[in-house]
């Protein structure tokens, strides 16, 4: 027969499994953006095809682009990583081009094809963003269920716009891919941490003229360039569904 | 309850009770150690550093080194007219990145032996259970010893002892654990954050003056540049190839702290001697005081 300290015992560890199972994320996805918008924004979706990426004649980029900063560098003076391979003056920065799918789907996954490399090293991955090259080898980008690099499952990318047009968002599924190795690109990253020069998407949406731009930084953990932050910026048209 | 209902004696259970507190120690050093964590930590870094520890392959990466000297040579005798300066500073920067990178290819390849040594241990998560098992039996026969007197546990606590005692000659840790403490100290410097920063920063100049190499110098050059054209070739493999091993290191150094957080390699197998000692002292013993207590 159980005795009463017992049973109270049974009791207490009973009440704290309920409050504990109340109180956890009942989505293994664990997005910031789970559900609902918050109050006042509205979730954005379709397709934000993309501006290509072009070099104005200072040197830098303008439209889609991707910067690496180094590790232990910052966001606003680097020191950047040069793409040999970049057309711009200022070869720090490496312009992107729509992939096959037109741009970046809101609300959809758009995954790394399998195999993800073909027998050099190119990353092949071309829906969001054209291949392109980076240190003489392919790299690519895609939004996975499952991140690639971590394991972990996410959400779809997801993004919502407040009244003053200000976009932020959740892109924690974003990935690159290059050279046999996978990097989480996200911000948040997989896990919903925003560690180090991680930041959230931000950016702006033209409800008249559907233009659409977000950045967001997303510092790699792990692998090669474990520490290095990618800078991301993608500009394009609302394609609404 | 008497001893004449036992069967035990009161001067046989002091070494009784010893064993079960040596087998308490065994129980509690993995535990002390945190060997449960780093152990398995241990096994990860063998596992990813393992396709990099072969001849083979760090011969080929000292292939990568020379070409690159190579291409740099070629780059300071017959200067390229207007090179980027990417191109310069791997020209400014190679001194360093090869006494740096081929420093640490040299001590790897150092440890290659070291490395199989240590490989060929058992698998290092279940170090912590060459712990536990004989102290959860040295508990065991501690604990039948007193409370029954037939059949005397004193014998199983000897063979227990000896086991103990083979088991890390029968490993050959004698000669492998100090390997494998050899091959922590001479790899150490290298496996530091710093380090593994500053070999990150040698494959961006790297490839950044592979690209200006590539795009600029080359098309422009006006005479052959075979050692530079050589580099420019291999370096999509040799990127394929650094880029994943600089991310184990990268992964690693973690598990590289873990490992060195643990008591000295060389002292492992003594840590089964020592207590394999104790184990036959505490059976003989107690095989005696029993014998004296039957003749009694």
């Amino acid at each position: 027969m159980t005795s009463a300290p017992i049973r109270r015992l049974l009791a207490v560890a009973a009440a704290l499994l309920l409050v504990a199972a109340a109180c956890g994320d009942d989505d293994d996805t664990g997005s910031a953006a789970d559900g609902d918008a918050p109050a006042g924004a509205t979730e954005l979706s379709g397709l934000l095809r993309l501006d290509a990426g072009s070099c104005d004649d200072a040197g830098a980029a303008t439209g889609s682009t991707f910067r690496m900063v180094q590790s232990g560098g910052t966001i606003a003076d680097g020191p950047f990583v040069p793409n040999g391979d970049s057309p711009c003056a200022d070869q720090t920065y490496t312009p992107l081009a729509a992939g096959s799918d037109g741009g970046l789907l809101l609300g959809q996954h758009q995954p790394t094809p399998d195999p993800a490399f073909d027998d050099a090293g190119n990353a092949i991955a071309g829906q969001v963003t054209e291949p392109t090259t980076w240190f003489a080898v392919g790299f690519a980008t895609a939004t996975n269920e499952v991140d690639p690099q971590t394991g972990v499952e996410v959400a779809a990318p997801v993004l919502t716009v407040d009244e003053n047009g200000t976009v932020t968002g959740d892109l924690r599924a974003f990935a690159a891919s290059w050279n046999g190795q996978h990097f989480n690109q996200g911000a948040p990253k997989p896990d919903g941490s925003s560690d180090g020069n991680t930041s959230a998407p931000t950016g702006t949406y033209d409800v008249d003229t559907g233009a659409l731009v977000i950045e967001w930084t997303s510092q790699i953990s792990g692998g090669a360039f474990d520490g290095f932050t990618g800078v991301w910026r993608l500009e394009g048209t609302l394609e609404t569904s | 309850m008497t001893d004449q209902a036992t069967g035990t004696g009161d001067r046989a259970r002091p070494w009784h009770r010893a064993a079960i507190v040596l087998g308490l120690g065994l129980i509690a050093a993995p535990a002390i150690f945190q060997m449960f964590s780093r152990a398995p930590q241990g096994g990860e870094m063998i596992d990813e550093f393992r396709p990099y520890m072969t001849v083979s392959e760090l011969s080929q990466f000292d292939g990568y080194m020379d070409g690159i000297e190579a291409a740099v040579d070629e780059l300071e005798t017959a200067p390229a007219d207007d090179a980027p300066a990417s191109v310069q500073t791997l020209v400014d920067q190679w001194p360093t990145i090869d006494d740096d990178m081929g420093g640490m290819l040299d001590v790897m390849s150092a440890n290659l032996d070291n490395f199989a040594a240590v490989d060929a241990l058992p698998p290092f998560p279940l170090f912590p259970w060459f712990f536990v098992a004989p102290g959860v039996l040295l508990i065991a026969f501690g604990a039948y010893g007193l409370l029954r007197r037939r059949p005397n546990p004193a014998l199983a606590v000897i063979v227990l002892g000896w086991g103990l005692i083979l088991a890390p000659v029968a490993f050959q840790m004698f000669e492998r654990a100090p390997k494998g403490g050899d091959m922590l100290e001479e790899l150490g410097p290298y496996m530091t954050a710093d380090e593994v920063g500053a070999i990150q920063g040698y494959f961006v100049t790297l490839g950044a003056a592979e690209g200006a190499l590539r795009n600029q110098v080359l098309p422009a050059a006006d005479s052959p540049r075979p050692a530079t054209e050589s580099f420019v070739e291999t370096w999509p493999q040799m990127a394929n190839d650094m880029a994943p091993m600089v991310g184990v290191m990268a992964d690693n150094l973690d598990n590289f702290a873990a490992v060195d957080a643990l008591p000295p390699f060389p002292l492992f197998p003594w840590f089964f001697v020592a207590p394999g000692v104790l184990a036959i002292v505490f059976g003989v013993l107690a095989l005696r005081r029993a014998a004296e207590k039957e003749s009694a």
